[in-house]
């Protein structure tokens, strides 16, 4: 139940972040022109930015509680309605990126792991070391300008990966091929620690006297490293894993604005600039909500990999 | 499933063979960025079936590497084997492939570890890891070996056993996890049973039903076992050869009536004097061995034992003594074995009983009878061909 005191802080934060916050939500819809002030002064009150942040904060909570997310300023749209469209391509994106972290990261750390000291594990080591190290977004513009644009001029046109964004009509619904390159950006950085997570946690893991127990018994290294290490070492893995995966299913900001992707963190950064404060509160609102119910499903799988914590097991021991 | 290697033990493909198991002058190695540590250095010895050995020494004097070895369990690199063999119903061990290792391992030669806890896999079923063996060795389905493994925890004492073979070993006592595990060695049978401290991580109490326990296995199934201990008192009433280890050598070596009635080198005598005796007043103090043993990248020159001996000479600084057999079977390392009036420092007990009792100081152990004179006459049969184990140059003493 940890879920309402960070709900409250969170909408408390960004009440005062939109207080402090510079330009004008309402003056903004109109663009370059201007507002008639009758026009200006019915919108204001409809939406009640004439009163005091609190009282504004109220009436947020109140509308929030019956479930209503509120209209954007700019869109003429429900916040609810529009994060509903836009769920899905981030739900898709930071699918395929949770699926290159899971199997790029724990085969590289296993790999790693096992061959610890070795030319691979040192390869290994060396790049996880320069991907951590590198900004997301510039990773995302370098393998566009490689494959969208060098590799695309060199070959003339042959090989080239499609990216939403780079010329040419975007898909409502985008093809295989526009995954790859958002997805490998989004996945890259975590993807590393991944890797880091799993060698350290296996090598910690190879280490056990059980592991010695099991050698014993005659099983083979494959299926020591399998079936006896694997299993004890992933809990700190899946906890990266799971609250890397709520990150990425709330929007990725940066890669999805590299790529104009059409998810929800590209609608919140758009939202920001245009000061369409209902969007950004929705947005968040929403992020909260999955990333803490991500949360409850890693802390729940805990006990699958681990019977030692079992919650409200029958036998005490 | 599983895939059943072929046995490559079935006895009538081997040639014939004099030992059960054979160490010659085994050496493992160990590289390290300070030097070499020469944990196992020169060791042998011989098991036949049925029968027990034990390993006795300090930390750090190389029995368990030597155990280790035995199963290929060593970490190579750093460790090697530098010299001598292994060899298993005639076959070498350090020669076989990986793969054949993995038949022997649980299969033929099974281990039993210090701590019963750490050695249990935390995340399986206690009945999954034990009926384990039986998947790989048997060829047989996770339900068939869960069955079985409901068997095996009975044999080995513990209650409900259809119930427990679904708990995690975190559900277990420690005295029923070190029964569970050697549930698990003993799971497919095998002909030899290295035990590790077995007893060394539970309450005294505990200690003498798991060595009750495993005597009452022995008993039943033949296996021999290699017993490896820091405890005198444990092996007293349950070998019939002890091998003593010092700093990675072996230091005396004969039969358990030899090694407690006749000691020869003055280690053991340590190792006696550091047990407490019934008879002792209570004010009369235990004796330890004075000092630390010796590093083992950087031997004293002469004797390994030489810095921490009451009795040490000149000659023991110079020159490094071999294994020589000083009586029949019995051989020591020390130069003074052979010498009578030397000998009447040793500290001797009345009974092996004694000091089983003293150690562990249950009583249960003294009234066993297992070390009745039937079961060490029997144990002069093995020795018979031990001359040529120790084929140091000094019989000449």
């Amino acid at each position: 139940m940890q879920f309402v005191p960070v709900f409250i802080g969170v909408t408390l934060l960004l009440f005062a972040m939109r207080a402090i916050v510079p330009g004008d939500p309402i003056r903004m819809i109109a663009g370059e022109k201007s507002i008639p002030e009758t026009t200006y002064r019915i919108i204001v009150e409809r939406n009640h930015l004439d009163q005091p942040i609190y009282i504004q904060y109220g009436y947020y909570m109140g509308d929030l509680f019956h479930g209503d997310f509120g209209h954007s300023y700019q869109k003429g749209r429900d916040v609810i309605e529009i994060f509903a469209d836009k769920f899905p391509s981030t739900a898709s994106l930071a699918l395929g990126a949770i699926l290159i972290e899971i199997v790029v990261g724990i085969s590289a750390g296993v790999i790693s792991a096992v061959k610890k000291y070795s030319f691979i594990d040192m390869l290994l080591t060396l790049s996880t070391s320069i991907l951590v190290s590198m900004p997301v977004f510039w990773l995302g513009m370098l393998l566009q300008s490689i494959f969208g644009i060098w590799l695309k001029n060199l070959t003339g046109g042959a090989i080239s990966l499609p990216i939403s964004g780079s010329g040419g009509p975007i898909s409502a619904y985008p093809t295989f091929l526009h995954y790859i390159l958002p997805s490998v950006t989004l996945a890259s950085v975590s993807l590393a620690f991944t890797a880091r997570i799993m060698r350290s946690q296996l090598l910690e893991v190879l280490s056990q006297d059980y592991i010695r127990t099991a050698y014993a018994k005659g099983l083979s290294k494959r299926d020591v490293i399998l079936k006896h290490a694997l299993k004890n070492a992933m809990i700190p893995v899946i906890t990266f894993i799971g609250i890397d995966f709520g990150t990425m299913m709330s929007g990725a900001i940066l890669t999805e604005s590299v790529f104009s992707w059409p998810g929800v963190g590209r609608e919140i950064y758009l939202a920001i600039i245009q000061r369409d404060w209902p969007i950004v509160m929705g947005g968040v609102v929403i992020i909260v909500i999955i990333v803490m119910t991500i949360n409850l499903l890693i802390d729940i799988s805990y006990a699958l990999f681990d019977p030692r914590i079992r919650y409200g097991s029958k036998k005490a021991d | 499933m599983a895939k059943v290697l072929p046995d490559i033990f079935i006895d009538s493909n081997l040639p014939a063979y004099e030992h059960l198991l054979e160490l010659d002058n085994l050496k493992v190695y160990f590289d390290t960025q300070d030097g070499i540590v020469k944990a196992v250095d020169g060791v042998s010895f011989t098991l036949n079936a049925g029968q027990t050995l034990g390993v006795v020494g300090e930390s750090g004097s190389g029995k368990s590497v030597t155990a280790m070895s035995i199963l290929g369990l060593v970490p190579m690199p750093p460790g090697r084997f530098a010299d001598g063999d292994i060899r298993f119903k005639g076959q070498s061990l350090l020669a076989m492939k990986d793969k054949d290792m993995q038949v022997i391992r649980g299969n033929h030669i099974a281990m039993i570890f210090q701590d019963p806890l750490s050695s249990l896999n935390p995340v399986y079923r206690v009945g999954k890891q034990v009926g384990e063996g039986l998947v790989i060795h048997r060829g047989l389905t996770a339900t068939q070996a869960v069955a079985k493994a409901v068997e095996l925890l009975d044999m080995v004492g513990i209650p409900n056993p259809e119930q427990r073979v679904r708990d995690y070993p975190h559900q277990f006592s420690g005295g029923m996890r070190q029964r569970a595990m050697i549930a698990m060695a003993l799971a497919c049978e095998p002909e030899i049973l290295i035990a590790d401290e077995p007893t060394t991580a539970l309450d005294v109490t505990i200690q003498a039903q798991i060595i009750e326990l495993m005597q009452e296995l022995q008993k039943k199934h033949g296996t021999a076992i290699i017993m490896i201990t820091h405890d005198l008192g444990v092996v007293a009433d349950m070998a019939d050869n002890i091998l003593v280890m010092y700093a990675g050598k072996p230091v005396e070596y004969g039969t358990t009536n030899q090694i407690f009635y006749s000691p020869l080198h003055p280690y053991t005598w340590g190792l006696m004097r550091s047990i407490p005796k019934r008879t002792l007043d209570n004010d009369q103090p235990l004796t330890p061995i004075k000092g630390n043993p010796p590093s083992l990248i950087d031997l004293p020159a002469g004797c390994a034992f030489s810095e921490r001996c009451p009795y040490v000479q000149q000659h023991c600084r110079d020159e490094e003594p071999m294994m020589r057999l000083v009586s029949d079977d019995h051989y020591s390392s020390c130069f003074f074995s052979h010498d009578g009036e030397f000998l009447l420092n040793s500290p001797i007990y009345d009974t092996t009983e004694e000091v089983a009792a003293g150690a562990l100081d249950t009583g249960t152990l003294a009234d066993a009878g297992a070390l009745d004179t039937g079961t060490l006459a029997d144990t002069g049969e093995l020795a018979d061909a031990d001359d040529s184990n120790y084929q140091s140059g000094g019989r000449d003493g």
